[in-house]
């Protein structure tokens, strides 16, 4: 249906909004391995509302920081089940981009003219994966010390911009006073600025240059009421779901960061237990360079595949092989670490 | 959507590449003012000999880790002689362990291993641990570390 611009202009708002909101999406969104996109959003408005709530009793103070999170824990009136349900959130929100990734991955969704989607998808990916960093540093038990410490130094790592990068994200040459309140305003001010126009990047982008198409299914249904009361049913459902898990394991603290002594079971959490095993088991430049050259791929695909695709190669199958092998690695280093 | 002011004259062209170059050196001077301003204080590096005990105190099975000026040390009696090691891995900074069983220094982050010379055995680590420099001055041990 073809409308010009001043058809458009002559409408009422009202019908403007209903034009908008009953624009039409198609008909696979309705199998859940389609709409997986929606959940980690469900699951940001989750951790974004209780972020909030908790920077109303945290202190980005080295002295103070990790007092303040144990307050929250165990003395503030349903502090455990505000601070457990931003964990929780947070979690799954990396989880289900996790399965979002690779939906889209092995489909090949990012395929012309969906290369924007892909990169606005990418920088999710890494700024949400950021936000978990600096989420688990503000705590400041022995997890946020010592990874701070190494991640730092990775960082430093990377050639030509890491030191200095490093340099700023620290305020200086070790970890201090100034890399907490750093990290604390990267995590409750830029990081969530940037994932908020992430967000609304990658949401345009979809609403401009439409969903991806699936071969053989090609009707559709209007956005609203039927895909925005799917939606919203899988909503009530996943906040069920995070109540129960806050409700079971409510969120515990890790004793005291403490500058002189490692703790002997420090360990990341599971989405960084994979890269962490990998860069104990391999060589440390190499294993540096690996996820660097990875995530370049990673950013890269929709060209490398476009590139392979002209010269022939059966992108499908080659895909279908690579998600399989990179979901195996990251599940086995992980369950390796666990050990 | 058509594409629209494809009409652009040359002269009209240069004079906004010129402002817009303008405009990109006013920004960037700008942003670079805002990069400085979160740019940590340089110090500039000072080194002290701080005496942390008398050669009668030190033991040929010691090694006790002490904390001097902000630096982690570990003093012990190496083949070599006295040293001062540096407990910072030289992996990815965290903090080395004396494994008393193993006679080894452990770093439990990336399961780094060093001997008791300091030389990285074992695991990611890239080189020796760093030394400090001890010096002696009658009975007394210095170490000369960077304070801030």
């Amino acid at each position: 249906m073809e409308t010009t611009i001043e058809e458009i202009k002559e409408k009422p708002l009202k019908d403007r909004i209903i034009d908008f909101i009953q624009k039409d999406v198609p008909d696979h969104l309705d199998s859940f391995s389609y709409c997986m996109g929606a959940t980690p959003l469900i699951f940001f408005l989750v951790a974004a509302i209780t972020g909030v709530l908790m920077t109303f009793y945290y202190i980005p103070y080295s002295e103070k920081a990790y007092e303040s999170v144990k307050a929250i824990t165990s003395e503030i009136y349903l502090g455990w089940f505000i601070r457990g349900l931003h964990k929780v959130s947070i979690n799954l929100m990396i989880f289900t981009l996790f399965l979002h990734v690779v939906r889209v991955f092995i489909t090949r969704a990012y395929k012309t003219p969906g290369e924007l989607k892909w990169f606005f998808g990418v920088g999710l990916f890494f700024t949400t994966l950021a936000m978990g960093f600096t989420g688990y540093s503000l705590v400041y038990d022995q997890v946020s010390y010592w990874g701070m410490t190494v991640v730092m130094n990775m960082i430093a790592e990377i050639p030509i911009i890491g030191s200095p990068l490093a340099y700023l994200l620290r305020g200086g040459s070790e970890v201090s006073e100034i890399t907490l309140l750093r990290l604390y305003d990267l995590h409750t001010k830029l990081l969530p600025l940037l994932l908020v126009l992430l967000i609304g990047g990658h949401i345009v982008t979809i609403t401009v240059l439409g969903f991806a198409k699936i071969e053989g299914r090609e009707g559709t249904h209007p956005f609203y009421p039927d895909h925005a009361m799917k939606v919203g049913l899988i909503a009530i459902g996943l906040l069920i779901l995070m109540v129960n898990i806050v409700t079971i394991f409510p969120p515990t603290i890790g004793p005291m960061a403490d500058p002189l002594e490692v703790a002997s079971n420090v360990a990341p959490p599971w989405y960084f237990s994979a890269v962490y095993k990998w860069i104990t088991i391999a060589p440390r430049q190499p294993a540096l360079f690996g996820i660097l050259i990875f995530s370049i791929v990673f950013l890269s695909y929709p060209f490398i595949d476009r590139f392979l695709t002209e010269r022939g190669f059966n992108m499908e199958r080659i895909n279908i092989v690579f998600g399989a092998v990179a979901v195996l690695a990251f599940a086995a280093l992980t369950l390796w670490n666990a050990l | 959507m058509g594409v629209i002011n494809d009409d652009i004259s040359r002269r009209k062209f240069l004079s906004s590449a010129f402002m817009a170059l303008g405009l990109g050196f006013g920004l960037g001077a700008l942003g670079l003012r805002f990069l400085q301003f979160l740019s940590p204080k340089v110090t500039v590096d000072r080194f002290e000999e701080i005496l942390v005990g008398s050669i009668s105190d030190i033991q040929d099975s010691d090694i006790t880790p002490m904390e001097i000026g902000n630096v982690r040390i570990f003093l012990l009696k190496t083949d070599t002689g006295l040293m001062a090691f540096s407990r910072k891995c030289t992996d990815l900074g965290c903090l080395v362990n004396w494994d008393k069983a193993r006679q080894e220094f452990i770093c439990p982050c990336h399961q780094g291993v060093y001997n008791r010379n300091g030389k990285n055995i074992a695991g990611p680590p890239p080189r020796p641990l760093d030394r400090f420099q001890v010096v002696q001055k009658g009975e007394n041990i210095y170490v000369k570390v960077r304070v801030a």
